[in-house]
């Protein structure tokens, strides 16, 4: 009696669903005719919401729940009439335990990924998930679990800098980090860019100079840090100075007076509650591109050498110039690629951390002024205020998560694949 | 645009160093009149390509002249040549909306945004794209690019126009309905048109002028229609015409045509050049008419140079009869033809008896005789 119930069910569904394709069908012609109709074709903001969580709760159920496909299709009348009954194959009655059984072996693929599943359990999602609730526990203690109870205190006092001396200032950490992550990797990728398109161009010694330029990425960056550093340094003390970094020596040959560069003496600005060491940025954001350029020439070199040289040659008789050829028509064709690295790389830049390490110290500078996102949450579980690094790892995944979602969009309109 | 190209050369390096370097052109020499819709027809690796290129001015000749009207642009780079190149895979830019594709040429050239976009509204119209505008070239069909392609070659106004293999990328109806469409687009514009092909039934279906190459060596050049019924020597012969011509071991005796042991033609006269002393010391050449010398041949017989006939001069082993409604073909063997197959096309209604021995006369100017050794055609 149930299952007679359902055949019109269905066929309503279906209905609702041809309406649905209809609709989005329509959608598409608008979208070719934006001037005609576009105060008509827009839902509502609440609409779109409801819309999306409706499709997401669908994929989700889809995703567990594997139905056989024919049963919801409702067949028309006049055919299921003409088709002999045991031929039928949408309409299947079962017994419940048929059902049952049939419902047990379409799930039996769990059990071919559950050695993974348990693992990233216990490694990626537990941690994720304890990460997320403990930044609400508020005054807890790692290692005797205690805590005095739920609020936003961690949160406040992370946002506010008020989180006692011996750890770094999150705002700061967080400007620093952005900083560093928005100005080095564009440059970077420019750069490696113009060096990729440079390199593709010349054929004799390519192999040596592609060598050349991927070796600083087989270099331990803790190391290169240091040595960085001591390009930049002064050594001595200020009343007497024994020695200038190269970098030092270099500008004196144009008159530029010696600048402490990483040490305790460098240079800053003052904006409000934040200090701005610009000569320790520079030092940080030189480190950077110079050490993110090995692997995105490697990657865009490699996406150049796939481009067709015929739209080259057509370009050649259209009669472009060398940069009309580079940004109307090279970085385009590679442009997923380019998408690519400022995607990976702005998200490994806002987690950066052995580099400033590695430049300025484990104080990260002076008293965590050249403090980056991670950086901030080591300081406090070195501390022992866990509930600010809890804290702290939940804002920074969601400045990527920010960051990543405009990042999508842009490319969503600029990259062609 | 006149074109003339004189001794057009290209050599390309050899794979190992020591080897020869390969000549892709050899010494190639052809005037194109202006205006005309000339096709380079040969065999992959004749060198047809090289030489579009070498117009373009993507690659370099090696040694020679190309002239267009009277001006030397051997040397010229190719965006100052004038000329507009359709590539076989069309290169369009797929990041940019066909629009912009076509006007990329003229915003290289700086015309005013206003003008170029009208121009390019205006070679749409030409090849008829021009509701296709806004689309990106993923979202069109093989038909549609090629169009965009001409379209973009065409919006500059240039003095010659390439097309490189142009239609082997579409599927055969198409490929019918497009070359068709480039005729029509030539004609409008009057542009002095070159066309790469390999498949001669494209190349006779549009061309003006065909040349006929192999082995970067031009072989002919001519009317398709003249080039067909007067081919210079066995290769052009063999390459022209579908299905292709028949090709028998012959030999001349006595002034007589034999195929095997049966005389085809009797008493032939072959025009023979000599040279001619007049009384004040000017030779020239003169053409006579002789009895042909005992030689070995090639006899050449177009499918259509048969008639059916009891008491023909040409008996061959029937294997099985093709109809095809407005015609049909009569498969036959035998053992002196270098094919394994000799096609004979009969008008539908010839009635045929149940045999398995046909016997034909032969249609006389659908008959090539040719230098057995040399493959030059001798009549």
């Amino acid at each position: 009696m149930a299952k007679k119930d359902n055949i019109p069910n269905d066929e309503v569904k279906n209905a609702a669903e041809l309406d649905d394709a209809v609709v989005t069908q329509d959608a598409a012609v608008d979208a070719d005719l934006p001037q005609e109709s576009a105060a008509e074709a827009k839902p509502s903001a609440g609409q779109k919401i409801k819309d999306w969580f409706v499709s997401l709760w669908d994929k989700i159920k889809s995703a567990f729940v594997s139905e056989r496909k024919n049963e919801q299709l409702a067949l028309p009348r006049e055919l299921v009439e003409k088709i002999p009954p045991e031929m039928l194959l949408t309409d299947v009655k079962l017994t419940k335990k048929e059902k049952v059984v049939r419902f047990l072996r379409s799930q039996s693929g769990w059990l071919f990924v559950l050695p993974a599943v348990l693992l990233m359990c216990i490694f990626t999602f537990y941690p994720i998930i304890n990460a997320f609730v403990s930044a609400f526990k508020e005054n807890y203690n790692a290692t005797t679990h205690r805590f005095d109870g739920w609020g936003f205190e961690n949160f406040k006092r992370v946002i506010m800098s008020d989180t006692g001396t011996g750890g770094a200032s999150f705002v700061q950490c967080l400007v620093n980090t952005l900083v560093f992550t928005l100005v080095s990797v564009p440059l970077s990728t420019l750069l490696a860019l113009l060096i990729s398109v440079a390199l593709n161009s010349i054929k004799p010694l390519q192999k040596a100079y592609q060598t050349v330029l991927f070796l600083p990425y087989l270099t331990n960056s803790l190391a290169m840090g240091a040595v960085f550093a001591t390009f930049f340094t002064i050594i001595g003390t200020s009343r007497h100075v024994d020695t200038y970094g190269i970098v030092n020596i270099m500008l004196g040959w144009f008159g530029v007076e010696p600048i402490d560069w990483v040490g305790i003496g460098s240079p800053t600005w003052e904006l409000g509650a934040i200090t701005i060491p610009w000569a320790k940025y520079v030092v940080a954001i030189v480190y950077e591109v110079w050490s993110g350029l090995p692997f995105k020439i490697l990657i865009l070199f490699s996406a150049l050498q796939s481009v067709n040289k015929q739209y080259y040659d057509a370009a050649k008789i259209d009669g472009a110039s060398r940069s009309t050829v580079l940004w109307k028509v090279t970085a385009p064709l590679i442009s997923p690629m380019i998408s690519y690295l400022l995607v990976t790389g702005i998200m490994g830049g806002m987690k950066q951390y052995s580099a400033i390490v590695g430049l300025f110290g484990d104080q990260m500078g002076f008293n965590y002024d050249m403090g980056t996102m991670v950086g901030y949450i080591y300081s406090y579980i070195e501390n022992g205020k866990t509930g600010y690094a809890f804290a702290g790892s939940v804002l920074l995944f969601i400045v990527i998560m920010i960051i990543t979602l405009i990042n999508t969009q842009i490319s969503k309109k600029r990259v062609t694949y | 645009m006149k074109i003339s190209i004189e001794h057009l050369t290209k050599a390309f390096p050899s794979r190992n160093k020591k080897g020869d370097p390969v000549i892709a052109v050899n010494d190639m020499t052809i005037e194109i009149p202006s205006g005309k819709l000339v096709g380079l027809l040969g065999p992959s690796g004749c060198g047809k390509s090289t030489t579009l290129f070498m117009l373009s001015g993507l690659e370099n000749p090696t040694a020679g002249r190309i002239m267009f009207d009277d001006e030397d642009v051997t040397t010229l780079a190719p965006e100052r040549r004038g000329i507009g190149l359709v590539f076989q895979n069309y290169a369009l830019y797929p990041h940019m909306t066909v629009e912009q594709n076509i006007m990329f040429p003229l915003t290289n050239m700086r015309v005013p945004k206003e003008e170029a976009k009208a121009r390019a509204l205006d070679a749409a119209r030409l090849v008829q794209i021009e509701d296709l505008m806004a689309r990106k070239p993923s979202e069109l069909s093989g038909g549609q690019q090629q169009r965009v392609a001409i379209a973009r070659a065409l919006v500059k106004m240039p003095n010659v126009l390439l097309l490189d293999e142009p239609l082997s990328n579409l599927d055969a109806r198409l490929r019918l309905q497009t070359r068709e469409e480039i005729k029509r687009i030539q004609r409008e514009t009057g542009i002095t048109t070159v066309f790469v092909t390999h498949d001669q039934e494209e190349a006779m279906s549009i061309c003006d002028i065909m040349v006929v190459m192999k082995l970067g060596i031009v072989q002919q050049i001519g009317e398709p229609q003249h080039i067909y019924d007067d081919p210079n020597n066995l290769f052009v012969a063999n390459f022209l015409g579908t299905p292709p011509i028949n090709v028998f071991k012959g030999k001349a005796e006595g002034g007589n045509v034999y195929i095997g042991s049966q005389a085809v033609m009797k008493k032939v006269k072959v025009p023979v050049k000599k040279l001619h002393e007049a009384e004040d010391g000017t030779v020239t050449e003169e053409t006579t008419n002789e009895i042909i010398s005992d030689q070995e041949l090639y006899v050449g017989i177009r499918p259509e140079g048969f008639i059916y006939d009891e008491k023909g001069v040409l008996t061959l082993n029937v294997d099985h009869i093709e109809v095809m409604g407005r015609d049909k073909s009569v498969v036959c063997e035998h053992e002196s033809s270098t094919k394994p197959t000799v096609r004979c096309i009969l008008d539908s209604d010839v009635a045929l008896p149940d045999s398995d021995k046909f016997s034909f006369n032969l249609k006389p100017n659908k008959v090539f005789l040719f230098n057995a050794e040399t493959e030059e055609r001798i009549l």
